[in-house]
């Protein structure tokens, strides 16, 4: 007998209580990482260009000569009241940078998980269907070595291939040079910010831009997808309720999708969304490869000159980003299934 | 009741009706695209700078760093400001030689007062006036901000700043500098308005103004500057293009890819040698221009640690290097061998490495050398070089000088690399024994390649103190007689080859990737780097 949907509501304020020390534990993860090399966040972005009473002076003005729990309390409240501070070494502030570049990512992975799902599933399904047929050997060995293959070494062979050998499609960016020039920015999402400006030109080229990077970094979560799919398939095909289905003389392939494959499916959802931390790390690689303007081009770009400041801002907004997804599969999974709730 | 799931079906309708909109919505007039290769002319010509002819695109790996003058002292940075701001004065196109900018007229009134008088009616795009107070203001700024990027150390020479009436600017420096008309043409002497540029602290890049020949109309940082022509602009530059939009690349093989693509109309900064190679065999699709470089690049020795403390060991270096070998199979011939820190093309330049040492490699005097000192063979040396700082071929240029060296019998090299950031700090700290470094003109004096060089143990720190050589430095920046000045920088030269506190390896020439249509990118070649976007059009 299924329970009340008063049961979901405890679970929802239950798992949104949760919350609170979990993202208190992860912030705190993130200071302390930030601050485990020696010297402080100035020291490392501009050492050896400043004296050192003018290091002292930009330390002061940044507080990294307060005790270490002062700048922990101050780093609370800055990531309470979304300031996240100003990078070093080009003065952005990291909102500014979160809400321009944030858009880019967004878009990227969004399509990543769109290709990721849209070879997936069906590849994971029917070698679930077929097991341990030609198909399923195939399925197999391809979730393997799309998961396996660093990202970057096959945008490379994508760029190799579609772009220099093929010309098919652009090599990077995310629009041509004209149109990312002229189209008014909207969103910040290109095919968005196209379709709102009934630019059809800029639409078509954004999309043409989004193909590779997205389909490099949805390969590496198609992988994920396929195994995932294919064993839930495989179990719940083994089910009573399925053997009842077809004694009724229910059509195989009616079998499969309409009983097996929506049960196949709930546990799923609970680790794509877990996938999101693989999409983001994944993302930065990608973006660093096709120069897709995201976070993960920019976090690259402040490792490399040292400006932990910008790090810590953009490597917090990335583990809230998890929790905030993971939050919304559990709840979309409490939801689906009434046997996960407190 | 079983609920049946509709959100699928409604998602692909939704979707589809997009799409559909979109594909038969009348598009913006899209403005010319590289890759088609016309399109029609934009831009009237009524106006005083209205721009005529096509918009340029322009692919680069340069980054910038800041466009405010005074949080900049890169080329990325510069090569936009040069194109947005005035300056008193500027470097003519084509040569070394200084021609007037916002100013009309400047001049010494004594060796250590210039004096300059601005042009009448000059405006920022905004608007407001540029006046003699602006051009204080804007000095001023650079070295009261003092930003760690910036170029205030330019201006080190510089006592005041001072205004008589409002197109009258009166430089006064603490010593004799003839070389500070040149420092007006860098970026340190920008000129900003002052009721939008903070005085204390750096502004925005998207909101700088200036009034040069291009106003910035918009700047997303590492992808995109885009440049329409300034219409209060007053000056002698006349543009050969109806704006211009500078593409930030991540790496040299996109760059490559998208000037080959028609992507970009000009790539510029960095290809490597190998790009530069298969693209001049591609001349269905691009053209190769070259121009005559000042950069460098040059190995340093640290003469306060083994073994490049021994001076015997170091002119062995400079006897076994083959400087040919390097720019022939490293660089593809895209650099000239180098035989002074002077590169050729400037003033005073000589060959002092080659006189004294030789042009190609003499293993024989450099085994008398070391013998002669008592230095036992073959030497432990390490070199070491950074990856991605000076190109990724720097790897492949340090790999050919340890053959090099070792094939002499005389030396024992070990390679060691750092990324730049690490490697900044570790060479001017005493770490590094030999090590690669590089250098671009701040402005095209001989100047610019001794001062920093060799005063004080030159600004990598590494001990080589010269009185004669200090002294001589200070009589070439004070003196104002070309021929006397010649023959102090030559014997700078000449003394400090004797020492080999460096070895300079090679000069780079400017190389960039056209479409077939493009002109004017020769014309902007020179020594000072000055890449004038106002050159280059389309045909």
């Amino acid at each position: 007998m299924a329970k009340s949907s008063g049961s979901l509501r405890q679970y929802a304020l239950t798992r949104l209580a949760l919350v609170i020390p979990m993202v208190l534990i992860l912030l705190t993860l993130v200071f302390i990482l930030m601050r485990v090399a020696p010297g402080d966040p100035i020291q490392a972005a501009l050492g050896a260009k400043l004296s050192p009473a003018q290091l002292a002076e930009k330390r002061h003005a940044a507080g990294f000569d307060k005790p270490m729990l002062v700048q922990y309390v101050e780093y609370l409240r800055q990531v309470v009241t979304f300031n996240f501070g100003r990078a070093i070494t080009d003065n952005q502030p990291i909102t500014t940078i979160l809400r321009v570049n944030g858009a880019a990512t967004l878009e990227l992975t969004v399509s990543a998980l769109i290709v990721a799902l849209a070879i997936g599933v069906p590849i994971g399904l029917r070698a679930g269907r077929l097991r341990d047929g030609a198909f399923d050997g195939f399925g197999r060995l391809f979730g393997i070595v799309t998961y396996a293959a660093p990202v970057f070494f096959v945008g490379l062979l994508f760029q190799l291939v579609f772009s220099k050998w093929l010309d098919w499609l652009p090599n990077s960016g995310q629009l041509n040079p004209i149109d990312q020039a002229e189209l008014p920015t909207h969103t910040n999402l290109t095919v968005i910010d196209a379709i709102w400006d009934h630019n059809g030109a800029a639409f078509t080229d954004s999309l043409k831009h989004l193909a590779m990077p997205a389909i490099t970094l949805g390969l590496l979560l198609s992988g994920v997808v396929i195994r995932l799919i294919r064993t839930n398939i495989i179990q719940t095909l083994k089910g009573d309720y399925v053997e009842a289905a077809r004694a009724r003389g229910v059509p195989e392939r009616k079998v499969v999708m309409r009983h097996a494959f929506r049960n196949a499916l709930v546990p799923v959802v609970t680790v794509m969304g877990l996938q999101v931390a693989l999409l983001l790390s994944g993302a930065v690689l990608t973006e660093e490869t096709f120069n897709w303007p995201g976070i993960g081009n920019r976090l690259v770009s402040y490792l490399s000159n040292r400006d932990y400041v910008a790090v810590q801002g953009i490597i917090t907004v990335f583990a809230l980003a998890v929790v905030v997804i993971s939050l919304l599969i559990d709840f979309v999974n409490a939801a689906i299934d009434p046997r996960v709730r407190y | 009741m079983r609920r049946r799931g509709h959100l699928l079906p409604t998602v692909v309708m939704v979707a589809a009706l997009s799409l559909a909109a979109a594909a038969c919505s009348s598009s913006k007039p899209k403005a010319e695209s590289p890759s088609t290769g016309g399109g029609s002319t934009a831009g009237a010509t009524t106006g005083s700078n209205t721009g005529t002819g096509k918009q340029i695109v322009m692919g680069t790996t340069d980054k910038v760093i800041s466009l405010d003058p005074a949080g900049a002292y890169d080329m990325g940075s510069w090569t936009l400001q040069w194109n947005i701001y005035q300056a008193l004065l500027k470097i003519k196109p084509g040569t070394s030689d200084i021609e007037n900018d916002a100013a009309s007229k400047c001049d010494w009134t004594d060796n250590t007062t210039y004096t300059c008088t601005l042009n009448p009616g000059l405006v920022f795009s905004n608007g407001d006036p540029l006046d003699a107070n602006a051009v204080k203001y804007s000095i001023d700024r650079v070295i009261k901000i003092n930003d760690p990027n910036g170029p205030s150390s330019l201006l080190s020479s510089l006592d005041n700043v001072s205004v008589s009436g409002t197109d009258t600017v009166v430089f006064k420096l603490k010593s004799p500098n003839s070389v500070f008309p040149y420092i007006l043409t860098t970026g340190a002497g920008n000129i900003v308005d002052p009721k939008v540029f903070p005085a204390d602290k750096l502004l925005a890049d998207d909101q700088v103004i200036g009034s040069g020949v291009y106003t910035l109309s918009s700047f997303t940082k590492d992808q995109q500057a885009v440049l329409k022509p300034n219409k209060s602009y007053k000056g002698s530059d006349v543009l050969a293009n109806s704006g211009f939009i500078v593409h930030y690349e991540q790496t040299a093989s996109t760059l490559k890819l998208d000037v080959e693509q028609g992507n970009v109309d000009v790539a510029w900064r960095s290809l490597s040698p190998t790009d530069v190679a298969s693209l001049q065999k591609e001349t269905d699709k691009v053209k190769v221009v070259t121009g005559n470089g000042i950069e460098i690049r040059y190995l340093v020795f640290n003469t306060s640690l083994a073994p490049a403390n021994n001076v015997a060991v170091r002119q062995a270096v400079a006897y076994s290097i083959d400087r040919d070998s390097i720019a022939k199979n490293v660089y593809n011939g895209t650099v000239q061998p180098l035989y002074s820190m002077v590169p050729q093309g400037l003033a005073g330049a000589n060959t002092a490495y080659k006189d004294l040492y030789g042009a190609t490699p003499d293993p024989d005097k450099a085994k008398s050398v070391l013998a002669a000192a008592g230095v036992k063979t073959p030497v432990d040396i390490t070199l070491w070089w950074t990856p991605s700082h000076y190109g990724a071929v720097s790897g492949d240029e340090y790999t050919e000088i340890k053959r090099e060296l070792e094939s002499t019998g005389l030396f024992k090299v070990t390679l060691q690399d750092a990324e730049w950031d690490t490697y900044s700090k570790a060479y001017p700290a005493d770490q590094y024994a030999a090590f690669q470094l590089g250098w671009f003109p701040d402005y095209p004096d001989a100047d610019d390649y001794l001062a920093p060089f060799y005063l004080q143990g030159g600004f990598y720190k590494n001990h080589y103190d010269n009185p004669q050589i200090d002294q001589l430095i200070t009589q070439e920046e004070g003196e104002t007689d070309p021929t006397k000045r010649a023959s102090q920088i030559d014997q700078i030269q000449t003394l400090a080859a004797k020492d080999v506190p460096t070895i300079p390896i090679w000069q780079g020439n400017q190389v960039a990737a056209t479409g077939l249509t493009v002109t004017g990118v020769d014309k902007t070649f020179d020594p000072s780097y000055t890449f004038r976007m106002w050159l280059i059009g389309k045909s």
